[in-house]
């Protein structure tokens, strides 16, 4: 889930730690998406990182700090009842389609299912028309995706990784609207709701620790 | 204090506490860990016939004399059950995790995507078949520190090797790409199948060796057919030598004497 660290005394600075998993079918493109937004590489013969399964990136937005973890999900069909294994405690979901491909679409669409089912509102949907180079063969039409994202909750993004289009909005987007859930949460901590259940579901406080590892079974305090 | 010093500080205490406490909660009897371990163990086993191709591992077959290239992952994943920290535990899957990032890396140009890697380290836990797997994921899940269970590198290892484990257990047909029939076969005789494979292999090699066998018999008959003859034409020389040096002037002796002659070398080399 998402961190909020605090120095304690002095100048206190925020840093938020985001987990969004990445979702799509094998061939939409997710995996030149992510190398696109975190290394700047498309079908790069020089790209030296042995995996696009886990990449992190750092941002600075508004003066505050981001740490974001984005996890790939097997998306292969025999995988599939996996799912809810990789959703845990995630803050974010990128479902990624290819314009081009109308089942990739629909894969989506069972994806964002099952993801409200386990995490209800708490977790940003991002659905994102990938290869919008190739608009020439496009098989899912804008107006149906648009409709159909806002009909969920969800955003819709259109991108090409091989352009660079798209891809920087939809990632900054999507960490100001987890910024904005973790906000709110932090508020209605504040207002006295359960502390154990807004660390569940995201933030928390790095001088909250001993909780922690109360709740890990350890039985040192620290402090 | 800063988050770093305290991330660092809870993870030397839980290193302190919980190798002293390993003994005592690893696999404790108030719950049902030892069974689940035997039944994992036992379903690891039956699926021993289970190839990379059927869970579509990338792999490149370079004949039996080359090293699985998933060795050094599958070492990693068994010395987990050595370590007593979660944390130690925990490096443990990241190492093998790395491992087999390397060798998908061997085996495909494109950066591994999670299917690759999920794939793969199925595999490995399929060939490794882990010591007491089950309890020693129920213990990190327990009590290691939960920021690394969750997020970070270390935590995206940990929930794919849960996936990997859930996979395993509920593997069926469908998931190899087989038909129903097929699958039943490959469960029933799974030995079998693998003792039989064996023997083809034994067979092949038999057949090899003897092919190279003859090949070398052949080639030693003609060597002997090939010095017969050097000694036979070796013995007309010297024949013809010694005759013409013990009579150079008389031509009509030369066949009686020339029988002598080659009677005396005859006797000399036997």
């Amino acid at each position: 889930g998402a961190r909020l660290g605090g120095g304690s005394g002095c100048c206190v600075s925020f840093c938020y730690s985001f987990k969004v998993v990445l979702l799509g079918e094998g061939c939409v493109g997710k995996t030149s998406l992510v190398l696109r937004y975190c290394e700047n590489k498309f079908n790069d013969k020089h790209i030296t990182t042995l995996q696009a399964s886990f990449l992190t990136k750092k941002l600075n937005i508004t003066g505050k700090r981001v740490n974001l973890a984005i996890w790939d999900t097997a998306g292969q069909e025999r995988f599939h009842a996996l799912g809810p294994i990789y959703y845990r405690d995630s803050n974010g979901a990128i479902l990624v389609y290819d314009v081009t491909d109308e089942d990739s679409f629909q894969k989506v669409k069972n994806w964002v299912k099952e993801l409200r089912k386990m995490l209800g509102n708490e977790i940003c949907l991002c659905i994102v028309g990938n290869k919008i180079d190739l608009e020439k063969e496009r098989h899912v039409s804008v107006e149906e995706a648009e409709g159909y994202a806002e009909s969920v909750g969800a955003k819709h993004y259109h991108t090409s990784a091989k352009l660079n289009k798209g891809i920087e909005e939809l990632f900054l987007d999507l960490c100001k609207r987890m910024m904005e859930t973790a906000q709110a949460e932090e508020r209605m901590k504040g207002n006295g709701a359960s502390q154990f259940g807004a660390a569940r579901r995201g933030v928390q406080i790095v001088d909250d620790e001993p909780q922690a590892a109360t709740a890990a079974g350890g039985c040192c305090s620290s402090g | 204090m800063p988050e770093e010093q305290v991330e660092q500080m809870m993870e030397h205490m839980e290193k302190l506490v919980m190798t002293r406490l390993h003994k005592w909660v690893f696999c404790h009897d108030s719950c049902d860990d030892e069974q689940k371990d035997l039944a994992l163990q036992r379903r690891i086993r039956s699926l021993k016939w289970v190839t990379p191709q059927m869970l579509r591992v990338p792999f490149t077959d370079r004949g039996p004399e080359d090293a699985d290239p998933y060795l050094p992952a599958i070492t990693a994943i068994i010395e987990m059950d050595a370590k007593r920290a979660p944390q130690d535990k925990l490096c443990c899957v990241s190492k093998c995790s790395r491992n087999i990032f390397q060798a998908v890396g061997s085996c495909k140009s494109e950066p591994a995507c999670a299917d690759d890697f999920l794939s793969a380290l199925i595999y490995v836990v399929l060939c490794a078949n882990p010591p007491r797997l089950h309890s020693n994921m129920q213990y990190v899940a327990r009590f290691g520190l939960p920021h690394a269970l969750r997020t970070g590198e270390t935590g995206y290892y940990f929930t794919n090797l849960s996936c990997a484990v859930a996979f395993i257990e509920k593997l069926d047909a469908a998931a190899l790409g087989l038909s129903p029939d097929e699958f039943r076969g490959f469960m029933q005789g799974g030995g079998a199948t693998g003792a039989l494979g064996q023997a083809q292999q034994v067979r092949q090699q038999l057949e090899e060796l003897r092919r190279r066998q003859e090949h070398v018999m052949e080639q030693a008959r003609s060597l002997q057919a090939q010095l017969r003859s050097w000694a036979e034409s070796t013995q007309t020389r010297a024949d013809e030598v010694a005759y013409l040096t013990f009579f150079p002037s008389s031509p009509l002796r030369r066949v009686d004497d020339g029988a002598d002659c080659r009677g005396v070398a005859g006797r000399q080399e036997h």
